[in-house]
């Protein structure tokens, strides 16, 4: 079979791990979520400074003439800068099922109507920061670097959120082909 | 100014693992959501597996810079499950969904687009729900070893070993 992977699992998570080490030793854990905040906060202190200062939540968030650009925020770009490098340089030997917007298993299920799978890209990505502000984390900083400090919050995260995750998974494809 | 430029840099170290171990595909993730390809679970199970020991090695030497997220369990539990949904619904996480925007992917831009949304939505709403989710039943910043009482280092031991062992022996290479 051909090799359908640019690195194994083995290597990136062996990776990750050393990085999320790295990572605690020089500064904090990874983290993600609390970014897309700080940018919301950022354009709303600009847009409707009233407003923002108002509210309970979007005012831990930076204020008027300081953005609360941080640590958290450089760590999201580079994340962007990092990824579309390896990407830029890496795309000829990336396997063809990963490139492009359209995922043949969504495909398969759904039809190749983009605008179709935008919206669930969009509405998915509305209950994946709604849910992750509301329980403090996502995917880096609960479960990758949550777990790992053995912090009971994210012991619960991980739970739920797979559980959750996998249930919806399967209701969605409930009547998929097998692959 | 330091702080910035050591957060850029593991920002795209973590942005290039993501790309090149495939977790923003979305055949991986789905893959594993629908427990045929275990590829992601097997890549976070040896994240977590190295991290866990090597933060509570630190630990031992005073040198990690931990950060434990309150336990407010209903929020935490709720916000689990709305979570997990769209982590199914979209294919991505919030920061594999900056990653693929960044491939080119235009599904991914749409999760960052809805994210923002999502992260605008409970602004507005965080003054309803904080009372009745955050601040009941909030156990605070405790971890599985506080709460037992047992040191961190071997609860830490015991977890690593563990999950390594059931990612390279039992999973394998099962689904692959």
């Amino acid at each position: 079979m051909e090799r359908d992977y640019l690195i194994s699992w083995k290597a990136a998570g062996i990776s990750l791990g050393l990085l999320l080490i790295l990572a605690t030793a020089l500064t904090k854990p990874l983290g993600v979520s609390t970014q897309f905040v700080v940018s919301d906060a950022a354009v709303v202190h600009k847009v409707a400074p009233e407003f923002a200062e108002s509210n309970a939540y979007l005012s831990k968030y930076g204020n008027k003439t300081n953005w609360g650009v941080g640590y958290g925020w450089m760590l999201v770009l580079g994340m962007f800068v990092g990824g579309g490098i390896s990407s830029a340089l890496l795309r000829k030997r990336q396997p063809e099922q990963d490139k492009g917007s359209m995922p043949a298993m969504w495909k398969e299920r759904f039809g190749d109507s983009m605008s179709k799978r935008y919206a669930a890209a969009f509405g998915g990505g509305v209950l994946l920061l709604f849910g992750a502000r509301l329980a403090g984390g996502c995917t880096s900083g609960h479960m990758i670097s949550g777990v790992p400090q053995l912090a009971i919050s994210s012991f619960i995260f991980a739970v739920t959120g797979f559980g959750a995750a996998i249930l919806m998974a399967k209701f969605l494809y409930r009547s998929g082909s097998e692959s | 100014m330091t702080t910035l430029v050591i957060g850029f840099l593991i920002g795209c170290a973590f942005g290039a693992i993501l790309y090149l171990g495939g977790a923003t595909s979305y055949r991986r993730i789905l893959g594993t959501l629908r427990l045929k390809d275990m590829w992601i679970i097997k890549l976070m199970g040896t994240a977590i597996g190295v991290g866990t020991l090597g933060i509570y090695l630190l630990d031992l030497g005073g040198l990690a810079n931990m950060v434990i997220k309150p336990a407010y369990v209903w929020g935490v539990a709720l916000g689990g499950i709305v979570f997990g949904i769209g982590w199914a619904v979209s294919g991505f996480c919030p920061g594999t969904c900056v990653v693929g925007a960044s491939e080119g992917k235009k599904d991914a831009m749409a999760t960052v687009l809805g994210g923002l949304v999502g992260a605008l939505l409970f602004s507005l709403a965080f003054p309803f729900i904080e009372a009745l989710l955050i601040q009941k039943a909030n156990f605070g910043s405790i971890t599985l070893a506080s709460a037992l009482g047992v040191s961190g280092i071997y609860l830490a031991m015991g977890l690593s070993a563990g999950l390594l062992g059931v990612v390279f022996f039992v999973l394998k290479d099962k689904y692959e």
